[in-house]
């Protein structure tokens, strides 16, 4: 009976234990973005000082219209939706209708087409940056959206996945539609495209964060500070105070700050469907 | 007379399903052509276009260019681009490996701490989560912050504990931990979820019938957990891999492949040959040994996969 008592005991302070430990990773993890925000409302001579402030002594807002000033962000945020959107779009549809063919659709040579889709993951865009962008130079494409996107605009990743979510929709849903007179454009968009809307779900926000966080591409092709994405700013917010800084660093973390909100904010909301998508593509 | 026309109405109704089946086979073709069409344009095209570069002495600055055979693959082999190479690869695999070690193991010590299926567990977990999403640039800029050698965080708190202080992005000894700090920060999180999913799959059984037989709590993760848990493993390896070996951003913000080429990584040294040298020829070689290599790793780790995981959960 003591025993029994005592090992109880023991697996209670286990437990708490264990729960202190988890909350001191969770804070660790959870500090740089803290640090990020805290040191945006510092002043310069309290960001400098020997000893590390925890919580701003007096909050220096004036950071922020200032990081503002420094590098247009709210060009930066026009171009990283429009491209978002851009890649969005295309992505969803030629994926869907992709997707569909290779699932349902029935015509010769589908497995070996299927396997150029798949040869598409092997060869990354940084392996085949160079040929592109020289591509996008012959056609006058540097500098525009048309660079941005079109590029981007199929995922061989998204085309495989969605076609595991339409291949576990039972065929006779098809069959049935299709008795019922109607197209194949209906079948895919009325009755497949529902059915899977978890998946698309997921694919559509993997898709948006993506793109909101994407630098190497963008990188490439831009150079005009007026058609630069958002990742891309604020490293140029930062280069923009030339060797000074470590001075300006609460303006920079304003700008970091404002690049990384609304991904925050939609990985609150959110969370649901990335956390599923990501296990599902574990499981395959 | 009757029966022939009954006969030929029969054969045109079969040339008509037959050509109508033709029609729904070209339609259904047509579903996946603007993929495949875009896969040759902007993926197999441009591969291909890259040996024809690496054939040329092609410059970004000059108009014209022309062949010079081999010149550019000599010059990777045994030229000046050598000990680049030989320094570059140095660099990627150390970092990949560091990377992908830190991804397994720091996962794995994640998903049991955080195995709990409570909602506060739940909340903690998706902090450890959410930094995958937060953009790479972004977050290097605020490590770039953090670690900094004369006002950095990291240094105050390690000198708190008597540790002196570490110029860790600027010397060539530590710019590529730092580097490391970042990118474990942002995946670790992520493989906790994929093991936790994971783990979610093995059977209760495995573990009563354990504890039956006395096993304690270590030997159900050395011979159960782990051992099930291989083709999750296998998956991260792989991916994280693959991942690692193209890394590029966080070296672009954080230390500009320096302090003497000490992060110099593959990506980042091909992007500076075609965008800083504008020497497109050599960037084309390398990228072509870039993609080899990766090609090499993936197949290789595919074949070792099917030896050695369990597959039986």
């Amino acid at each position: 009976m003591d025993n029994y008592a005592n090992s109880k005991g023991s697996r209670k302070a286990l437990s708490i234990f264990r729960d202190i430990i988890a909350i001191a990773v969770t804070l660790i993890m959870l500090f740089p973005i803290y640090w990020m925000i805290v040191s945006s409302f510092k002043t310069s001579d309290e960001l400098l000082q020997a000893v590390p402030t925890l919580w701003p002594k007096v909050f220096n807002w004036q950071n922020y219209p200032n990081a503002l000033k420094m590098a247009p962000f709210g060009k930066y945020f026009f171009n990283t939706i429009v491209m978002t959107a851009g890649i969005m779009v295309f992505q969803m549809l030629v994926g869907i209708l992709a997707a569909y063919g290779f699932s349902k659709g029935k015509f010769r040579f589908k497995n070996t087409l299927f396997i150029v889709v798949l040869g598409a993951l092997m060869v990354p865009i940084q392996v085949t940056f160079v040929p592109i962008y020289v591509m996008m130079a012959r056609l006058d494409w540097i500098n525009t959206f048309k660079a941005l996107i079109i590029p981007e605009a199929v995922s061989a990743y998204n085309i495989f996945m969605l076609r595991q979510a339409f291949m576990s929709v039972d065929n006779s849903y098809c069959e049935a539609a299709k008795v019922d007179g109607m197209g194949r454009l209906g079948i895919i968009f009325k009755i497949l495209t529902p059915m899977c809307k978890p998946t698309l779900i997921t694919m559509g926000l993997l898709t948006f964060i993506g793109g909101w966080n994407s630098y190497f591409w963008p990188k490439m092709v831009t150079s005009r500070p007026e058609m630069r994405t958002i990742a891309i700013g604020v490293y140029e917010l930062k280069r923009s105070f030339a060797g000074l800084e470590t001075m300006n660093t609460n303006e920079i973390m304003a700008g970091a700050f404002m690049a990384i909100l609304p991904i925050v904010v939609i990985f609150m909301m959110a969370q649901k469907y990335l956390l599923t998508g990501f296990s599902k593509a574990a499981m395959k | 007379m009757e029966p022939v026309l009954e006969n030929e109405k029969k054969i045109e109704l079969k040339k008509s399903k037959i050509s109508n089946i033709k029609v729904e086979e070209f339609k259904d073709f047509l579903t996946v052509l603007p993929a495949l069409a875009f896969f040759g344009v902007f993926i197999y095209y441009p591969l291909a276009q890259l040996f024809n570069i690496s054939f040329t002495n092609w410059n970004l600055i000059k108009d014209s260019y022309k062949y010079v055979g081999l010149k550019n693959y000599q010059w990777l082999y045994n030229g000046s681009g050598k000990a680049e190479l030989i320094n570059s690869l140095r660099v990627t695999f150390i970092y990949t490996l560091s990377e992908v070690t830190i991804t397994l193991v720091g996962g794995m010590l994640l998903a049991l701490l955080f195995g709990k299926m409570t909602r506060k567990y739940a909340f903690m977990r998706s902090i450890v989560f959410m930094p995958k999403y937060v953009g790479m640039s972004t977050a290097a800029v605020v490590y770039a912050w953090i670690l900094n050698g004369k006002y950095g965080i990291l240094n105050y708190v390690l000198n708190i504990f008597g540790i002196p202080s570490v110029d860790w992005l600027t010397q060539q000894s530590t710019a590529l931990i730092g580097v490391l700090f970042l990118t474990s920060w942002r995946v670790v999180g992520y493989a906790m979820i994929i093991y936790l999913s994971a783990m979610q799959g093995i059977s209760r059984d495995y573990y009563e019938a354990a504890s039956l037989d006395g096993a304690t709590k270590v030997q159900e993760l050395r011979y159960i957990t782990i051992p099930l848990l291989s083709p999750t493993t296998l998956f991260l390896f792989v991916t994280t891999f693959i991942a690692s070996m193209k890394v590029f951003q966080s070296i672009d913000v954080m230390t500009g492949g320096g302090p003497y080429e000490s992060t110099n990584v593959m990506v980042y040294w091909i992007y500076n040959l075609a965008f800083v040298d504008f020497r497109v020829d050599r960037a084309a070689v390398t990228s072509i040994l870039f993609f080899i290599i990766l090609l090499v790793c993936t197949i290789l780790t595919m074949k070792v996969s099917d030896k050695s995981v369990n597959y039986d959960s």
